[in-house]
Order: structure tokens, then sequence, then C-alpha cells
């Protein structure tokens, strides 16, 4: 089981294209990615801004289209409505429907996540219990503070027990006792047999719960690294980093001295 | 089916909780306004002029409040990303529209039953009251919005942006109120091409002359089957614009 893999990205390349006024403009977000996440492990996807980590997010998760190659998730292609059924995804920020209320939202993606209608409202309640949400789930999610919606996130995306939970850059912008929380909750969900993807450029929380490691730059894949490498051996991973990726949005270094 | 019927649960809560109620209190500052005026009238043209203000207001109000919801129906999930929430979820992309397609047209719906609600009482204080024609009037609005709704949802997604959505949607309006003037002046054109592109474009704009109750009002009784054929062309109508739709939205990366 243990071997079997969670995500497999296969020589994925993907280019965006934008036309202005006749011009079309080409853009590489992603260029021959072949990586291979196994199931039951905490991998973790570092970068820099614009290196990569939301696209390679949004192709597995079927909101872009690879240009090149495929994307497998859980043994079928990214998007196929049987994987997104058995995969759990929080975006950066909480883009919940601020108009219905904690309860609503729950409701709404309990349906979509084809949970019988018997037992929604359980899972409604014991999700938003779980996320620490029990005295505001029927308060409209514009009453709520941004460490709310990031909870109401979680739970939406945890809602039906999924295999394989994919977070994108889950504690950017958190305080400190929420981001021990959620490395809190990425170590249950792996005592719990789950896979977990994250992307970050936290190095430290990265450090901290991932098993694997893969480095993008520049929309490519430059390094993996598994966890007895940076284990022990401190600053191993920021250095590693630091040497593996190159600045791609046009910004020098801070000069001293 | 499930995710249709999510999908149109939270949608028709959306409206009824941002703008659906301004339209029927635009209407009733309509209907009272109207209601002063048409007291100054002589007593026998009071019930025929309130009814023709309150149907033509009616028809305006949810015309213009079905193509703004529509226009922004997609276009604003997508701007709050709101959209990567739900198409990560096992939700067809098919069923996802049609939900939140039904959830509009049911809230105009409601929106016109309600306007009906404070319009009716006025036209029968005035004497007038043809409660099944009144029936008959709202049903072919309900098509009017119908088929404007699923025009305007169409060409969202087919130009993504809201100004240019809207404005298509206005010029289609406007040329569907001419489909026999267009068919005319294309029997009428010399050149075969432009004939053929008249001809074409008056079949694509809706014929809004289906849903003309105005015809029939006086008339002792419309023809047969009138008012089914007006909401077989809507239903037929809505169909061809909401499977466009779905073909453009199945391509679309967020």
């Amino acid at each position: 089981m243990k071997n079997e893999s969670a995500i497999r990205f296969l020589g994925v390349s993907k280019i965006y294209r934008r036309s202005h006024l006749g011009r079309v403009t080409e853009t590489a977000g992603l260029t021959g990615l072949d990586l291979e996440i196994r199931r039951g492990e905490v991998f973790g996807l570092l970068g820099l801004n614009g290196s990569g980590k939301t696209t390679s997010i949004k192709l597995l998760m079927g909101l872009h289209l690879p240009t090149k190659g495929d994307v497998e998730v859980l043994g079928r292609r990214a998007g196929d409505l049987e994987a997104l059924a058995r995969t759990g995804y929080a975006p950066e920020s909480a883009y919940l429907n601020k108009i219905l209320t904690g309860r609503e939202n729950l409701r709404l993606f309990a349906a979509l996540s084809r949970i019988p209608a018997a037992e929604r409202e359980a899972r409604v309640e014991g999700i938003l219990k779980r996320v620490g949400l029990e005295s505001a789930m029927d308060r409209r999610l514009s009453e709520y503070s941004k460490g709310m919606l990031q909870r109401a996130s979680l739970a939406q995306a945890l809602i039906h027990d999924p295999e394989l939970v994919v977070l994108d850059e889950p504690v950017t912008g958190l305080d400190p006792l929420a981001i021990k929380e959620v490395r809190a909750l990425i170590l249950w969900l792996k005592e719990k047999g789950k896979t977990v993807l994250f992307s970050s450029h936290d190095i430290s929380e990265v450090e901290r719960v991932c098993d694997r490691i893969a480095i993008l730059s520049g929309g490519r894949l430059v390094r993996t690294m598994a966890q007895d490498e940076w284990r022990g051996k401190p600053d191993a991973l920021e250095s590693a980093f630091a040497a593996a990726v190159a600045r791609t949005d046009g910004v020098g270094p801070i000069r001293m001295g | 089916m499930e995710t249709i019927k999510a999908v149109f649960a939270y949608t028709f809560k959306e409206h009824l909780r941002h703008k659906a109620w301004l339209s029927s209190a635009l209407f009733g500052l309509v209907a009272l306004a109207g209601a002063l005026v048409v007291a100054a009238l002589g007593q026998d043209e009071r019930g025929r002029l309130m009814l023709d203000l309150g149907l033509a207001a009616i028809e305006a109000i949810s015309l213009v409040s079905v193509v703004f919801l529509t226009v922004n129906l997609i276009l604003q999930e997508v701007e709050s990303r709101a959209i990567y929430l739900i198409l990560t979820h096992p939700a067809r992309r098919r069923d996802y529209l049609l939900g939140r397609f039904l959830g509009t047209l049911a809230a105009s719906a409601l929106g016109i039953a309600v306007m009906a609600a404070m319009h009716l009482p006025l036209t029968a204080a005035y004497g007038l009251w043809e409660p099944a024609r009144y029936a008959a009037a709202l049903l072919c609005i309900v098509g009017k919005t119908a088929v404007m709704g699923s025009l305007a949802l169409l060409l969202s997604l087919a130009l993504s942006s809201e100004a240019a959505a809207m404005a298509f949607a206005v010029f289609l309006w406007l040329l569907g109120h001419f489909s026999s003037e267009m068919r005319f002046l294309a029997d009428r054109s010399g050149s075969a091409f432009l004939k053929t592109a008249i001809v074409a474009f008056s079949h694509a704009a809706p014929d809004f002359a289906r849903f003309n109750f105005r015809d029939f009002w006086h008339a002792p009784a419309p023809p047969d089957g009138w008012l089914a054929w007006a909401l077989v062309y809507a239903a037929l109508y809505s169909a061809a614009c909401l499977a466009l739709s779905i073909e453009l939205f199945e391509q679309k990366e967020f």
C-alpha cells in the first residue's frame, strides 16, 4: 500500500496563452514535470512565488488541463469525478460563499461530495465541531475572521473523509497558534493513513512535517529530498533550497555593505 | 441530480439574500406611482391602463434583473474563486451550470409572482379581473425571462466580460422584437449573402413576437395552442443556449 502512488506527474508541461489585441503571449507555468507522490506520505512542494506550485495543484485538481503530459490522481486521470470524490482541497485563501452560513456552506459541499442525505447533517456538525466552529456554524461567513474562514475551508476539504488531502499554502498569513494547529492537523491526517500534499515557501514548516519534498523553480523540478537528508542537520533544507532555486521575479538580492 | 439540487438551493438562497427583493420593491414604487396617475384618468380607462402599466413594469424589471443576474452568475464565482471549491468536488460542470441557471430562474419567477401579487389587487380595484388571461401573461413573461437569462448566460461564457455580455444581450433583446421585420428585410434584399445572413441572424436572435400577450388580451380568445407553443419555444430556445453554454463551460480552465 505504502509504495502505491497517490499522484503521478508524467512529463507535464503547462503553457499559459494570453491574447491581447491579436498578440499572443505564452508563459510556461510548468515544464516537463515528472514526480510521484506515494500513498500515506506527507509531501511538500517548496518553491518561490511563480515557481509552479499552484499550477501543479490546479492541474491535479482538474482546474487546469496540461498542455503536455498526464497527471494521475489515485490511479485516475486528474479531474476525474471518482478521483475528486476521494480528494480534499483547501486553496490558499478560503474561497467560500460569504453570504451563506458555515452550516449552509458545509451542507453544499457535503451534497457535492455525494454524502447520503441522511448522514449529511451529522457530518456537517461533526466536522464544524472538529475545526472549532460549533458556536459559529449558523453565522454568515461574512462575519467570520480570517482564521475562522481558514478553518471553514479546511472543514470543506475534509467533510468527505478523503484519502488524499491537498493544501495550497495552508500556513501563509496565519498567526503562530493557527500555524501550530494546522501542523497538528497534518500530522493527525498522516496518522490516519491519509496522503497529504501541501505547498509552501515556509521551509521550517515543511521540514517539521514532511516525509519528502520537491523543490520547484521557474516551473521546473530542481530537486527532491527525503526526510533523512535534513532531519537532525540544522539548515540542511534551507541551504539545499537556496542552492536550488533561482529568482524568476526579476528581484535582485539585498546587498549589505 | 444531487448536484443540481444543491447548487439550485444555494443559488436561490444567494439571490434572495442579495438583491432579488430590490426588484419587487422597485415594482412597488412603480405600481404606487402608476396608481396615483391612473386615479386622475376617466373611469373606463383606468383598469386597462393599470393593467398595461403593471405588466410592462413586471416584464421590464424581470428582464433587466435576469440579464444582470445571469451575466454575473458564473463570472462572479470565477472572480471570487468560489468556483475552485465547487469544481474540485465531484460535481459535473454541466450540473453546476444547470443548478445555477435554474436557481436564478426560480428567484426571478418568485420576483414575478411577488410583483403580480402586488399588481393584481390594484387592477381588480380598478374593475379589471381576468385571472386566466393574467396568468397567461405572466407565463409569457416567465418564458421571455428564461430565454433572456439563458442567452445572457451563454454570452457571459462566450465573451468573458460582463460589460460586453450585457451589451450583446441588450442588442439581441432589441433584435428579438423585430424578427418579422428582419425576415421581411431579407425577402427584399437583392444579395443572396445578405439575405442568408439576415435570415440566420433573425433565427439566432430570440423571437419575442411569440410572447406578445398584448395582441390577444382584448381579443375574444387567443388562437388554439398559442400559449403552449410560446412555452415550448421558450423551453427549446433556453435548452439550446444552455447546451452551448455547457459546451463552453466544459472547456474552461480556472
